[in-house]
């Protein structure tokens, strides 16, 4: 057993394990830190920016899923600031494709839906910008809609982590950044997919679906990953 | 030729200096990309061509870039015992001469001559060319290089890149020898860090601490990175010092390698550098092929090799970790740190990655010692650094500065002001990621923390200087777009926060924006710079941020005012004259109107836009010439003249009758309100014009007993006949404007009595107080003010100035004055502290008065003017001025020196600007400035008391007339918009139409200029001097107009 390290979050000391990240450390001890992008049981990339969070000491604001504990650090999860910027945050998502929770199968079990419910995202300050993308259907078990899509790389990196297929990555850069798979062949027609649905499970929206549910019909189960991720120690 | 001891590499070191100081003369091209560009290529190929066919005992090689890139191609030209000589601007044609010279200790033609070289410290080594040519001034004499101090490009532009005995023969690779042998690498790291050396790619980390990280690191395999992937838009340095001195990077990178541990080098360049690339194989080929680089290097055991890769063209890929996952044949984007490169990068191997021009500064550390870099900037920035200074500046370039320069000293000493003598208005440091520094900041000291405390940074060293052609929301908005297309897209306040960014710069350039807009804007970029994943979102908001912060009225303008005055955002402009035009003039409508043969039609819409066409069309300072893009043809279209033409051909014909009943036609139904008007002078009569046209009852007070103000009683007859004004004064009666002369409101009729009676009231009084200098003798007699020296004149009162009559001053009041008293027999001198160029006049009047025989004493500052005994003025004494330091409005403050000059004389004209009455302002119960003029909400023109607005002068302080008519006209707009809720403004004009196609091909015709009458004969009397333009000059002029007011044609 490793010596712990004593963390402070929000006020609270917790004891976490060195070698942790924050969030890590805030989510064993029951400490809630949003994050979209973050998923228990695969690598950290640090691409939704929710998780922010301010360590006295350090004049910027840091990443909670990929900055390590230490010994005595002081965390603020949740000052005016950061709400402020997770607002905005979510607001651009909302604003970038079409999120329509009316007609979205995963409306109520969401978590972007989830996240702007708790950051007050009533309406969205900017433009939107309503692209016109296209909506997957050809792989038979599932389909992907991009309209929905907000690039957190959870299934990406389920497929090539856990499954090891690599089935998916993005394409392109900036705003024309697109979900991918297998260099652009439609999902149907992807050899290396094994069909195996975990990438379904670790979407956060309503972009990855199986085929044959209506509106608030798809509820996901992304433990599984990191179930799976610890049945194998880790690895 | 392997060197593995140290005999070999003497040997290669003599062989090399035998090129360099060759027996014979050495002609060196300038063949960097910059000098290439410039055709240095043909000037080589000509100087190859003729050396063969005159059998020439010449050595010709190319060498990289000196850094003038302003005066490329530049060619070294040496011979034996001489110093080097380095050419200007040299094309083929002049290869003849420079070879015929150098047999015969000829100098090469004077206009391409630019400087010797005696002798060169190249750090590592020194080189004595040979002494001589006396009169050829020395390089650091050329104000581009005064002060730079060469570290870093200590060897680019004199030694061939492509050949490494050349570069050992100037002490190259004598400090890896040296490091080899001392074996000592935590020295070696210890002079790093001793010497504080920071990143040169912009973050400025200590390079020495990084070091030590990459040795401290476990594990055999460790790699060491360049970092040439250069994307900035307008910074090139990298480019130009891998082009012109490679193996300097080579031997930075093998010097780390020994005292790091690491196992190998990469190079990581732009694949846009084919040059760059080209040059750096064959370094490396080379240094091979020397055995300086690979196995056993020089013979010492140690194994090094570096490895080039070829970026593949992503602007992110400039950031580390990007950079790495390229490297890995992964898409370039960004990953969190920690872990940093130093524990896990390459390969997951530890990794330290320098930019390019961090590697140049190692071998001069190592050779000459950390105490001796450190000599150099500043305390906390030690050494210099590379920009390229460009944009608007005349002499652009690579600049090596030490760290600390203050801006000013790159902008006004090295970079020699604007481009075209515009004013510099601000310097956008750092690229996308970095901000903009407004003019008055350029005391600024450049380094890395003065710059970030601006909200800016230095970054790899891009200066973009920028003019009052530059509109700063453009510019921001441009820079966002960069950024935009280049984000990686991995994190959402970057991928998107930089897409709304953009939509709402966009929107501001398209005049839609609003204030919210600019709030949201605000927070919405500091939320990217905050949160972004790497540093190409967290500084990507610093243009726009630095902008908001710096400019912005620029912003307000484009939101509230809907105008773009640097005439770049083209939804907010007609035409580039248009929006120059202080008045807003239709020019291209008028242009082709009267091209067109209707001469009435272009009356209308003239005198609709300006109602004093012909007094304008004379005084204006006709910012219109400026923005004009026949400029760029040839010269500006003379549109001030054409109106001028336009004007008379109906104010002194017998079409004035039926004009005023055509205007008459426009004028809107009563609406009942009356307004008063305080002040008949250009600003008060334009806006009482508007209203009445508009329908208002107006009338206008003045103290004088007639209408024109500084029109009148101000300008020369010589320059605005009274008969013309007359006319044009006329007309705005007949549309029901009522006048009240010799009233002094203030005194007559107070304001609260103003207030009383009418339902607004406008203030435009004018600067008529003049601003006293403080110089002893002023209360002599004879000592004459220039206002009233002009007025009496204009009354044709008795004037008493004598035979010998002095002027003080530069603006068009010193000029008006000292023409007058030509008129009046006078001998006349104008006294000016600055040069001729820096005078506020019009150039045209300065010129004209010195036809007419007006003498000017430049550089002379007045100092006191001598009375005789009884109390008259007898002479004026004036220090001898020198240029020193540039100020803020970037022209070199006179500086007094001991030279006193004495002028004998009976009158001194006193015109050195005219103020706001104080004792108006200060009875009127109205907020007045620090500065003395009256205080008025910026857009609206309303002043702190409810329904009072002021314009003219006493907003502004003393301007010209066409400003003051400008704001005359705004203020009619925003009165009427304040009285009725409603904008009629655009509906004033009749509906023309007109041809709306631009010319096939431009029209042959040359700028008309009207007619003067001779110099001899107009200092006899006040007839007019310009003749005007005749019916078809005018005519013709009109076809030079390219209608840059159309935006689309049909074909």
């Amino acid at each position: 057993m490793t010596e712990k390290v004593k963390v402070r979050i929000d006020g609270q000391v917790i004891a976490a394990t060195p070698g942790q990240t924050i969030l890590q450390a805030a989510r064993d001890n029951d400490k809630y830190i949003p994050a979209l992008c973050y998923m228990e049981g695969l690598s950290a990339v640090g691409a939704c920016r929710l998780c922010m969070v301010e360590v006295s000491g350090v004049a910027r604001l840091l990443p909670a899923c990929t900055t390590p504990v230490q010994e005595g650090l002081a965390v603020n999860t949740s000052s005016p600031q950061l709400q402020s910027y997770r607002k905005i945050a979510l607001e651009l998502l909302f604003a970038e494709r079409n999120h329509v929770c009316a007609v979205c199968v995963s409306s109520g079990h969401c978590e972007l839906q989830t996240l702007a419910q708790e950051h007050g995202v009533t309406y969205v300050r900017y433009p939107y910008n309503f692209p016109k993308l296209e909506v997957d259907t050809t792989h038979p078990k599932f389909v992907l809609d991009h309209n929905r899509c907000i690039l957190c790389s959870r299934c990406v990196r389920t497929c090539a982590e856990i499954e090891g297929a690599h089935v998916w990555d993005v394409a392109g850069r900036g705003i024309q950044s697109r979900l991918v798979s297998e260099l652009k062949r439609p999902w149907g027609e992807a050899t290396s997919c094994t069909s195996c649905g975990k990438c379904v499970q670790a979407c956060p929206t309503g972009a990855m679906a199986e085929k044959g549910f209506g509106v608030e019909e798809m509820t996901k189960k992304p433990a599984v990953v990191g179930r799976l991720t610890s049945m194998r120690g880790g690895r | 030729m392997m060197i593995k001891d140290f005999a070999a590499f003497s040997a290669v070191r003599e062989a090399g200096l035998a090129k360099l100081l060759p027996g014979r003369p050495r002609i060196a091209v300038g063949m960097g990309t910059c000098g290439s560009g410039n055709g240095a290529e043909a000037v080589f190929h000509a100087f190859s061509s003729e050396i063969d066919a005159r059998g020439l005992a010449v050595q010709l090689v190319p060498v990289g870039c000196f850094g003038f890139c302003a005066e490329e191609p530049l060619v070294n030209v040496w011979v034996p015992g001489h110093p080097l000589l380095i050419l200007h601007r040299v094309q083929p044609n002049h290869v003849d001469e420079i070879l015929n010279g150098l047999g015969h200790d000829q100098l090469p033609p004077a206009e391409i001559l630019l400087c010797k070289i005696e002798e060169w410290d190249h750090l590592t080594g020194h080189v004595k060319y040979g002494t001589g040519y006396a009169d050829v001034p020395r390089w650091n004499e050329v104000p581009f290089f005064e002060g730079q101090s060469k570290i870093v490009l200590r060897n680019c532009g004199l030694i061939n890149p492509d050949d490494i005995e050349e570069y050992i023969a100037i002490g190259g690779y004598q400090a890896l020898y040296k490091v080899l042998i001392d074996q000592n690498p935590t020295a070696v790291i210890e002079q790093v860090k001793a010497a504080k050396l920071r990143g040169r790619g912009g973050a400025g980390f200590l390079t020495g601490s990084k070091w030590e990280f990459l040795a401290k690191a476990p594990g055999p395999e460790k790699y060491l990175i360049c970092n040439a992937d250069e994307g900035d838009p307008g910074a090139y340095m990298n480019r130009n010092e891998i082009e012109s001195d490679p193996h300097s990077l080579l031997e930075g990178m093998m010097i780390a390698g020994y005292v790091t541990g690491a196992s190998k080098g990469i190079i990581y360049v732009r694949a846009e550098y084919p040059l760059a690339i080209l040059r750096l194989e064959r370094a490396i080929a080379q240094a091979r092929a020397y055995g300086v680089l690979g196995e056993n290097v020089l013979g010492r055991g140690f194994d090094f090799d570096i490895e080039m890769v070829e970026g593949a063209g992503a602007f992110v890929c400039g950031e580390e970790t990007a950079l790495i996952a390229s490297l890995e044949n992964m898409s370039g984007r960004p990953r969190p740190r920690p872990p940093f490169p130093a524990q896990k990068g390459l390969y997951g191997k530890p990794t330290n990655i320098n930019n390019v021009e961090t590697w140049y500064n190692i071998a001069p550390i190592v050779s000459k010692g950390p105490a001796w870099f450190t000599e150099t900037g500043s305390a906390k920035s030690a050494g210099t650094k590379v920009f390229s200074l460009v944009g608007k500046i005349k002499n652009s370039g690579l600049v090596e500065m030490p760290l600390g320069t203050p801006l000013a000293r790159f902008i006004y000493d090295i970079g020699g002001g604007g481009s075209g003598g515009r004013d510099i208005k601000a310097v956008q440091t750092g690229g996308p990621s970095g901000g903009c520094i407004p003019a008055d900041m350029f005391d600024t000291p450049v380094d890395y923390e003065t710059l970030q405390q601006l909200g800016s940074i230095m970054g790899s060293g891009g200066m973009v200087v920028m003019d009052e052609d530059n509109c700063m929301v453009d510019v921001a908005r441009y820079f966002i777009e960069f950024t935009h297309s280049e984000s990686c897209g991995k994190c959402i306040p970057c991928r998107v926060g930089l897409d709304k960014s953009l939509q709402i710069l966009n929107n501001c350039t398209l005049g839609t924006a609003t204030h919210a807009d600019l709030e949201t804007l605000d927070e919405l970029c500091r939320m990217v710079r905050d949160t972004s994943l790497c540093a190409l979102g967290t500084s990507a908001p610093n243009p726009v941020l630095t902008s908001m912060r710096h400019f912005r009225h620029e912003f307000e303008d484009h939101i509230v005012a809907k105008r773009c005055r640097a005439g770049v955002c083209e939804d907010l402009a007609l035409s580039p004259c248009e929006n120059s035009c202080p008045l807003h003039m239709n020019i291209p409508r008028f242009l082709e109107l009267y091209k067109e043969g209707r001469v009435e039609d272009a009356f209308l819409s003239v005198i609709l836009d300006n109602p004093l066409p012909a007094s304008t069309g004379r005084v204006c300072q006709h910012p219109c010439d400026n923005r004009c893009r026949r400029a760029a043809i040839d010269e500006p279209v003379n549109m001030r003249d054409v109106h001028r033409r336009i004007a008379d051909e109906v104010f002194l014909s017998d079409k004035f009758e039926g004009m005023v009943a055509r205007v008459l036609k426009q004028k809107f139904e009563p609406t009942g309100h009356q307004i008063a008007v305080v002040g008949a002078g250009p600003t008060g009569l334009t806006c009482a014009y508007y209203l009445a046209l508009l329908g208002h009852d107006v009338t206008i007070y003045d103290s004088r007993p007639a209408a024109g103000g500084m029109l009148r009683y101000a300008l020369p007859e010589y320059r605005l006949p009274k008969a013309v004004l007359d006319k044009e004064i006329e007309l705005i009666e007949r549309l029901g404007v009522k006048f009240q002369f010799n009233v002094n409101v203030g005194e007559d009729l107070t304001l609260n009595d103003v207030a009383h009676q009418y339902d607004a009231v406008f203030l435009a009084i004018g600067t008529w107080k003049e601003a006293w200098v403080y110089l002893p003798g002023t209360e002599l007699t004879g000592v004459i003010p220039a206002l009233p020296f002009l007025e009496a004149v204009s009354r044709d009162d008795k004037v008493p100035v004598g035979k010998n009559v002095v002027v003080i001053g530069g603006g068009n009041a010193a000029v008006d004055s000292a023409r007058t008293a030509r008129r009046l027999g006078a001998d006349v001198t104008i006294v000016y502290r600055r040069e001729r160029k820096d005078m506020p006049a019009i150039p045209e009047e300065i010129e004209a008065a010195e036809h007419e025989g007006v003498k000017f004493a430049y550089l002379a500052a007045p100092h006191r003017i001598v009375g005789d005994k009884d109390g008259r003025v007898c002479a004026i004494e004036a220090v001898r001025t020198k240029l020193g330091e540039f100020d803020t409005s970037g022209r070199r403050r006179p500086v007094p020196t001991d030279e006193v000059i004495r002028m004998k004389c009976d009158s001194v004209i006193l015109a050195v600007g005219e103020k706001v009455d104080p004792d108006f302002c200060a009875a009127s119960g109205l907020t007045v400035k620090e500065n003395g003029t009256l205080e008025v909400e910026r857009y609206s023109l309303e002043t702190s008391r409810d329904r009072f607005y002021a314009g003219g002068d006493l907003i502004t302080g003393a301007s010209n007339v066409s400003n003051a008519m400008g704001i005359g006209k705004k203020a009619a707009r925003n009165i009427h918009k304040r009285l009725m809720d409603l904008e009629h403004f655009p509906n004033l004009l009749p509906a023309f139409t007109y041809e709306m196609k631009p010319p096939e091909t431009p029209s042959e015709f040359s700028r008309h200029v009207p007619g003067e009458v001779p110099a001899a004969q107009r200092v006899q009397s006040y007839a007019e001097v310009s003749l005007g333009l005749t019916a078809a000059a005018a005519l013709e002029e009109t076809f030079r107009c390219l209608r840059c007011d159309v935006r689309s044609v049909e074909r």
